[in-house]
C-alpha cells in the first residue's frame, strides 16, 4: 500500500493515435477528408474554404465575415426560415465561422440525418440568396457587434493593440469583423461577388467526421457537391508589418473603468514558422497554462489578477504575440512592470529544463483530451487544409512535441520575442494609470479618448 | 446507453463508475453538496472563495501543486461554484487515474493543515479581480445580481449571486474556512464520478484506497432563509438601469418549477420553443424582423423552491427599450398556442445536443455527479431523454399558462446612458492623442 505523502506513480500508458483520415475526391476534384468509427451516432460535416478576411477587398473590411453570417439567411431555393426549420426539425446545429484565413460552414446532427442535412449544407455554400433586406439585417447585427466591441474592455484593448502593433493599412491592423464604417459600406451585391470569386471546390475541402459509413457518406457528398464547378483565384497573401520598432504605450481612456485591461506584445509569426513546436512550448512556459511564469507571478504571488495569458496567434501571415490580463487600477503600473520582467527574463535566460519537460509532457498528454468530439476533430482537419499541413501532421504531433528541448525554446524566445519592441495598450482610467505607467521604462505614453480610439476607415 | 455503476463507501461517499474504453482518457468529477445557497447573510461569495482555497494545497500537496501535477501529465482540471453545489474535475490520460484520486482525496481529507491567512489574502485579491472583471468592469456584468434580487425574495437562498458582494468577500476569515470545511466538505456530502477508460473493479479499489480513511461528519445544517416560495412574483416587478452599455437589453425572468420536479421537462420544451435555435419564436419573430439584434431563452437547472426561466433580448442602437420589452412580453403572452411541430423540434434539438455534449468525458462525469447528487441516482442520465420525449402538447401549453403570465415576471432593462449611445464611428487616428 502506497503512502499518501508522495504522488502515486502512473500505471503503463495506453497508446493513442489521431483517428485515421481517409482522403478522397469528388467527381469535380474537390477534396474530401473523412473520419469514421466515432462511437456515438453523431456526425459533423464541414465545408472549409480558403476564403477568410484576408480576401476582403480594401474598403469592404468585414465582407468575408458578413458573407459567412448571411449564408444562414436563405438560398435560392429555401428562405431563411425554411432553411432553419429544415435543419432544426432533424435536430441539427449549423453555422458559419470566418477568420482571417478561412470560412467554415458546418452542420452537426445525428448520423442517420446526414442524408437530409448534407444537401442543405451544400446549398448554403453554393447558392446563397443574399436577398437585400435579409442581408441588411445581418449587416446591422455586425455593425451593432462592432459598437459593442468599443465598450467591452477586452475587445477594446485587443482592437487597439492590433491597431498600434501593425502598420496602418495592413491586413491585421483592424478587427477581423471590420469596423462600423467599413461594414456600413457593404451590400448584398458585394457578398454575391465575394462568394462567386472566392468560394469554389478548388480552394477548399469537405470534412466529415462521425459514426458514419464511408461509402454512404461519400455518396451524399457527391450528390451535394460533386457537380460544383467554377474556378476561383487563390486568395491574396496577407500584408503585415510592424507599425514601429520601439517601445510605446497607448492608454485608451475609459472613465468608468475599475480595472485596467492590459495587452503587451508585438508582431508575431506566421503559421508556417519553422520552429512552431518550440514556440508553443515557449508560450506554455511564459503564459499559456495555469502553472506558467506569468500566472504564478501575477495571480498566485501578487494577487493582481484573476488570470493572465500569453498567446501567439499564427495566421498565414504573422499574427500578434500578446500577453493579456485585467488588473485593478491601482496596481496597473506594477502589473505591467512584472509582465516586462517575465518576458525579459525568459528571453535573457531561457526556460529551465524542468519547465520544458513539464510543458512538452502537458502537450503530449492533453492531445487526446482535445479530440473528443466530432467538431473538435473536424476543426483540426480543416486547419490542416487551410495551412497546408502534411497528411501525417497529427500522427507525428506528439513525437515532434517531445523532441523540443530547453535549447530550442531559448532560441525561439530570442528569435521571436523582442523586448525592445513591446507595445503596451491599457484600456482603463487614464487619470489613475498614466502616472503609474510614466514611471516605467516602457516607452512614451500617449492617451486616447475612447471615442477617438475607434478604428478608421 | 451508458454503463453506470453506483456504490456507497462506509463514510457515506457516493461513487459512480461509468467505464468507456474508447480512448485512453479518464474523467474524475466531484460534486460537493454546497453552493451559494448555503451562505448566510454577510457571507455571500464564500462558497466560491472556498473553492479557490481548495487549490492552495493540502497536507501532502504544495500550494498550486494540484494544477502543477495535473498539467504535468497532460490533464486539465478546474472547479466551479454554483447555487446548489461546487464541482471539482480533472480529465487525465487514464494511466494517471491514481494521481487524480490522490489529489482529490488529499484536499477532501487533509486540506486544513495547508491553510494560512496569507493564502486567503492572496485568493481574496484574485476573487475581487474576478468580480471586477466579470461584473463591475463589464457592460451588463451585474445583470444576474439585479435579476435574482428582483425574482427571489430577500430571505430566499437565490436572492444573492455566487460571486457575492465586495464587502462580504472582504470579510471572509480563516476561521470561516475551517468552519465551512468541517460543515460541508465531508465524504457524506459528496459524489465522486469516474468516467472513461477504467476497469470498474480496479477503479473502485483505488477509490476506496484513497478515500475510505476520510471520516464522515454530521449532516450539514438546513439552508438559511425561506426556501419554499410561491411560483409567482404576484405582479411584473422591474428595474431600469441607465449605464455605460452600447445597446439596450431586456432581461425578463419568471419563477418556475425547479429542476427536480416532473414539471421541469415541460419547461425545458417551452424554453426551446421560445428561444433556442433559428426556428425559435424569438429568433423567427424578433430577430428576423430586426426588432432585436439577438434574443434567447434559458431555464436554469436550480432545485430550491423554484428556478429561473429567463429571456435575454438585445436591441440595436436605435431600438427603444420599451418596444423591445413589449415584443418579448408579447411572445411570452402568446406562446400558449405552441404546436406539435414546435414541441417535436424542441425535443429532437435537446436530444441531439445532449448526445453531442456526452462526447466529452468532462461533461459526462459532471452529469453523472449531478444526477447522483440531486436524484440519488446517476442512472437517471440514461432516462432523461425519454422523459423529455413524453412531454405532451397539452402539458406544454398548461405550463405556459401557469407560469408565463404577466403576474410572474421580473424585468431588468439596460438603457444606454447619453454618453454611451452608439454613435457613428469617428475618423481620428491614433495620432490624435492628448
Amino acid at each position: 500500500m502506497t503512502g499518501r505523502s508522495a504522488p502515486p506513480t502512473a500505471s503503463p500508458i495506453r497508446p493513442f493515435e489521431f483517428p485515421a483520415v481517409a482522403e478522397e475526391r469528388l467527381g469535380n476534384g474537390m477534396e474530401v477528408r473523412l473520419v469514421s468509427g466515432v462511437p456515438l451516432p453523431v456526425v459533423t460535416a464541414m465545408v472549409v474554404l480558403r476564403a477568410g478576411e484576408t480576401a476582403s477587398p480594401a474598403g469592404r473590411e468585414g465582407l468575408a465575415v458578413l458573407a459567412g453570417d448571411a449564408l444562414e439567411g436563405g438560398t435560392t431555393r429555401l428562405s431563411s426560415r425554411e432553411l432553419a426549420r429544415a435543419l432544426e426539425d432533424i435536430g441539427a446545429s449549423f453555422g458559419a465561422a470566418t477568420g482571417w484565413d478561412s470560412t467554415t460552414v458546418a452542420v452537426s446532427c445525428l448520423a442517420e440525418h446526414l442524408p437530409d442535412a448534407m444537401p442543405i449544407l451544400a446549398e448554403m455554400v453554393r447558392s446563397p440568396a443574399f436577398e437585400d433586406e435579409e442581408f441588411a439585417r445581418y449587416r446591422d447585427q455586425r455593425m451593432a457587434t462592432a459598437a459593442q466591441r468599443r465598450m467591452d474592455p477586452a475587445a477594446l484593448a485587443a482592437d487597439a493593440h492590433a491597431r498600434f502593433v501593425f502598420a496602418e493599412g495592413g491586413t491585421y491592423a483592424r478587427p477581423v469583423g471590420g469596423t462600423e464604417a467599413s461594414i456600413g459600406r457593404i451590400d448584398a451585391g458585394d457578398a454575391r461577388d465575394f462568394v462567386a470569386g472566392r468560394y469554389g471546390p478548388s480552394e477548399g475541402a469537405l470534412v466529415m467526421v462521425g459514426g458514419l459509413d464511408v461509402r454512404a457518406a461519400l455518396a451524399v457528398a457527391e450528390a451535394g457537391l460533386g457537380d460544383w464547378h467554377g474556378e476561383v483565384d487563390p486568395v491574396p497573401e496577407p500584408v503585415a508589418s510592424p507599425r514601429r520598432r520601439e517601445r510605446v504605450v497607448h492608454v485608451v481612456h475609459r472613465a468608468e473603468s475599475v480595472q485596467s485591461r492590459i495587452r503587451v506584445g508585438h508582431i508575431g509569426v506566421p503559421r508556417s514558422v519553422e520552429d512552431y513546436f518550440a514556440l508553443i512550448v515557449l508560450n506554455l512556459v511564459l503564459g499559456g497554462s495555469f502553472s506558467s511564469r506569468l500566472n504564478l507571478n501575477l495571480r498566485e504571488r501578487q494577487g493582481f489578477t484573476y488570470g493572465v495569458r500569453s498567446s501567439f496567434a499564427p495566421r498565414r501571415g504573422p499574427g500578434p504575440f500578446a500577453v493579456s490580463t485585467a488588473v485593478e487600477n491601482a496596481v496597473t503600473g506594477a502589473a505591467v512592470g512584472e509582465i516586462f520582467r517575465e518576458i525579459e527574463g525568459l528571453v535573457d535566460d531561457g526556460p529551465t529544463r524542468d519547465e520544458v519537460e513539464a510543458a512538452t509532457s502537458y502537450l503530449a498528454g492533453v492531445f487526446p483530451l482535445r479530440l473528443e468530439t466530432t467538431g473538435q476533430i473536424a476543426s483540426r482537419i480543416a486547419g490542416m487544409v487551410v495551412y497546408d499541413l502534411p497528411g501525417d501532421y497529427y500522427r507525428s504531433y506528439r513525437d515532434r512535441v517531445r523532441e523540443v528541448t530547453a535549447a530550442h525554446v531559448a532560441r525561439a524566445a530570442r528569435r521571436h520575442i523582442r523586448p525592445a519592441e513591446l507595445c503596451t495598450v491599457v484600456a482603463g482610467n487614464a487619470d489613475d494609470v498614466v502616472p503609474q505607467l510614466e514611471g516605467l521604462d516602457i516607452g512614451p505614453v500617449s492617451v486616447h479618448e475612447e471615442a477617438l480610439a475607434r478604428s478608421a476607415p | 446507453m451508458l454503463d453506470i455503476q453506483q456504490h456507497v463507501l462506509d463514510n457515506g461517499l457516493r461513487v459512480v463508475l461509468a467505464p468507456d474504453r474508447t480512448t485512453p482518457v479518464v474523467g474524475v468529477n466531484l460534486w460537493y453538496g454546497v453552493g451559494s445557497r448555503n451562505e448566510p447573510e454577510g457571507r455571500t461569495g464564500f462558497a466560491h472563495i472556498f473553492e479557490h482555497m481548495m487549490f492552495q494545497g493540502s497536507a501532502h500537496v504544495p500550494t498550486n501543486g494540484h494544477f502543477h501535477h495535473i498539467e504535468r501529465v497532460g490533464g486539465s482540471a478546474n472547479a466551479t461554484t454554483w447555487f446548489d453545489r461546487t464541482n471539482y474535475y480533472a480529465t487525465v490520460p487514464s494511466h494517471n487515474l491514481d494521481l487524480a484520486l490522490w489529489l482529490e482525496s488529499d484536499r477532501m481529507g487533509w486540506m486544513l493543515p495547508a491553510m494560512t491567512a496569507e493564502k486567503l489574502e492572496n485568493q481574496r485579491q484574485v476573487v475581487m479581480n474576478e468580480r471586477r472583471q466579470r461584473y463591475d468592469n463589464q457592460p451588463y456584468g451585474d445583470w444576474d445580481e439585479r435579476v435574482q434580487s428582483l425574482l427571489f425574495p430577500g430571505d430566499h437562498p437565490y436572492h444573492h449571486t455566487v460571486i457575492g458582494s465586495m464587502e462580504d468577500i472582504a470579510a471572509a476569515t480563516l476561521d470561516d474556512i475551517h468552519d465551512f470545511f468541517a460543515t460541508y466538505y465531508l465524504p457524506n456530502n459528496a459524489v465522486l464520478s469516474v468516467c472513461g477508460d477504467c476497469d470498474p473493479d480496479h477503479a473502485l479499489d483505488r477509490v476506496r484506497h484513497y478515500f475510505e480513511a476520510i471520516p464522515p461528519g454530521a449532516t450539514p445544517p438546513p439552508l438559511p432563509g425561506t426556501t419554499e416560495i410561491p411560483l409567482s412574483t404576484g405582479e411584473t416587478v422591474r428595474s431600469d438601469v441607465h449605464a455605460a452599455v452600447p445597446l439596450p437589453r431586456v432581461y425578463m425572468a419568471a419563477r418556475v418549477p425547479p429542476f427536480t420536479t416532473e414539471a421541469f421537462y415541460a419547461g425545458e420544451v417551452v424554453s426551446n420553443v421560445i428561444g433556442r435555435g433559428r426556428s425559435s419564436r424569438l429568433y423567427d419573430r424578433l430577430v428576423r424582423s430586426r426588432v432585436a439584434k439577438s434574443a434567447s431563452c434559458h431555464i436554469l437547472p436550480l432545485t430550491t423552491g423554484a428556478t429561473m426561466f429567463l429571456v435575454v433580448a438585445t436591441g440595436f442602437p436605435d431600438t427603444r427599450a420599451e418596444e423591445l420589452e413589449a415584443a418579448v412580453s408579447g411572445e411570452l403572452d402568446a406562446v400558449g398556442d405552441l404546436t406539435e411541430a414546435e414541441v417535436a423540434r424542441a425535443v429532437i434539438g435537446s436530444e441531439t445536443r445532449t448526445l453531442r455534449a456526452l462526447q466529452r468525458l468532462e461533461t459526462r462525469a459532471d452529469l453523472l455527479s449531478m444526477y447522483a447528487t440531486l436524484f440519488n441516482d446517476a442512472r437517471r442520465l440514461n432516462e432523461d431523454l425519454s422523459r423529455l420525449r413524453q412531454v405532451t402538447l397539452n402539458e406544454a401549453r398548461e405550463w405556459c399558462g401557469a407560469y408565463l403570465h404577466a403576474g410572474n415576471r421580473a424585468v431588468v432593462r439596460y438603457l444606454p446612458d447619453d454618453a454611451s449611445r452608439a454613435r457613428p464611428a469617428g475618423t481620428a487616428g491614433p495620432g490624435a492623442s492628448a
